[in-house]
């Protein structure tokens, strides 16, 4: 039991927290989001037309490519600071990540 | 003398005016009412998958209104528009004379609302002139591809998905000017008369630099359409 406890934590600690950014309405839900290093970002696209999400800024530059409706995309927060999310197919969605 | 003669000639223009209006109305009424409405604003009971366009918020000139409605929308790069070419159902005379009835009776300001909303935009300063196209190039792969595609051609991924229902334009055979697809891009498809949000305005992202600089882009890279078919 206690083995399973200290692999729980092990793991918990090594993989971070994940969160989960709905895009919905042509807007990213929520729009801010607070995470530390090594946390996880799950994209959502509950739309019914494709979206995309990226963010040039240098620490955490991704592009997650053409997301379909339904289909999920993780990212992993590599770098601290805040930078914004946007989407390349709808110019108005912008999200801001607050990354310690 | 010469005052009755120019007093003849000014009556025999409003003459043939007034005659190409009333040819054009009647065309209209028969032919067009049924998708642009009686008002041109396409507000009709009908029901398709692509509501037509307002006529009465239109970006294009007469002679561009013409060209569409001779070849048809599709000929000039849209990909799934309704509006089907004219030229073998009427003569040369009535297809100009639609253009011409549309234009004076739904959007007789179109010409000045399109000079007055370029005029307000920011003017390019020769310096910055030949960074244009590099920003231009940047930003359509970033944004534009993904419905139009890297050649323009319409045919971006986005464009592919099979649960979209948008349909991009080839750009490569677009009647629009580099001026027409400034203010397109900037203020997007609903202002200038589509019932539908698939082409967003780009003015909240991109300052008037950027947006001259895309429509620079693809005029001097992709747009051409005398070889349209």
């Amino acid at each position: 039991m206690k083995n399973i406890l200290l692999a729980l934590l092990v793991t918990t600690g090594l993989f971070g927290a994940n969160h989960v950014i709905d895009q919905k309405g042509k807007t990213f839900i929520p729009h801010s989001l607070s995470v530390a290093v090594g946390d996880t970002i799950t994209f959502k696209n509950s739309d019914p037309f494709a979206h995309n999400a990226y963010t040039d800024d240098e620490a955490n530059e991704f592009d997650i490519g053409m997301q379909s409706p339904g289909k999920d995309v993780k990212v992993t927060v590599k770098g601290a600071g805040t930078f914004n999310v946007e989407c390349a197919i709808h110019p108005n969605m912008l999200l801001e990540v607050n990354a310690k | 003398m010469k005052y009755l003669f120019l007093l003849l000639l000014a009556g025999s223009f409003l003459h043939s005016s007034d005659a190409k209006y009333e040819m054009g109305k009647k065309i209209y009424k028969a032919t067009c009412i049924s998708c642009h409405g009686v008002d041109g604003t396409s507000n009709t009971d009908m029901k398709l998958v692509v509501k037509p366009r307002a006529l009465s918020k239109t970006i294009l000139t007469e002679e561009q209104s013409y060209q569409i409605i001779k070849k048809g929308a599709r000929y000039w790069g849209a990909s799934a528009d309704m509006m089907p070419s004219f030229d073998s159902i009427y003569a040369e005379e009535e297809l100009r004379s639609i253009a011409y009835y549309m234009t004076k009776a739904f959007s007789p300001n179109a010409q000045k609302r399109i000079d007055d909303l370029y005029a307000q935009s920011d003017v390019i300063p020769e310096a910055k002139k030949s960074k244009m196209m590099k920003r231009g190039k940047k930003i359509y792969k970033r944004n534009c591809s993904w419905c139009h595609g890297l050649e323009a051609k319409g045919d971006g991924e986005a464009s592919r998905n099979p649960e979209l229902s948008i349909f991009p334009y080839d750009l490569t055979k677009t009647l629009l000017n580099e001026k027409q697809m400034f203010l397109y891009i900037k203020y997007g498809g609903i202002f200038w008369g589509t019932h539908k949000d698939d082409m967003p305005s780009w003015s909240k992202k991109y300052d008037d630099f950027t947006i001259k600089s895309i429509a620079k882009y693809i005029e001097d890279s992709f747009r051409k359409p005398d070889e349209a078919k």
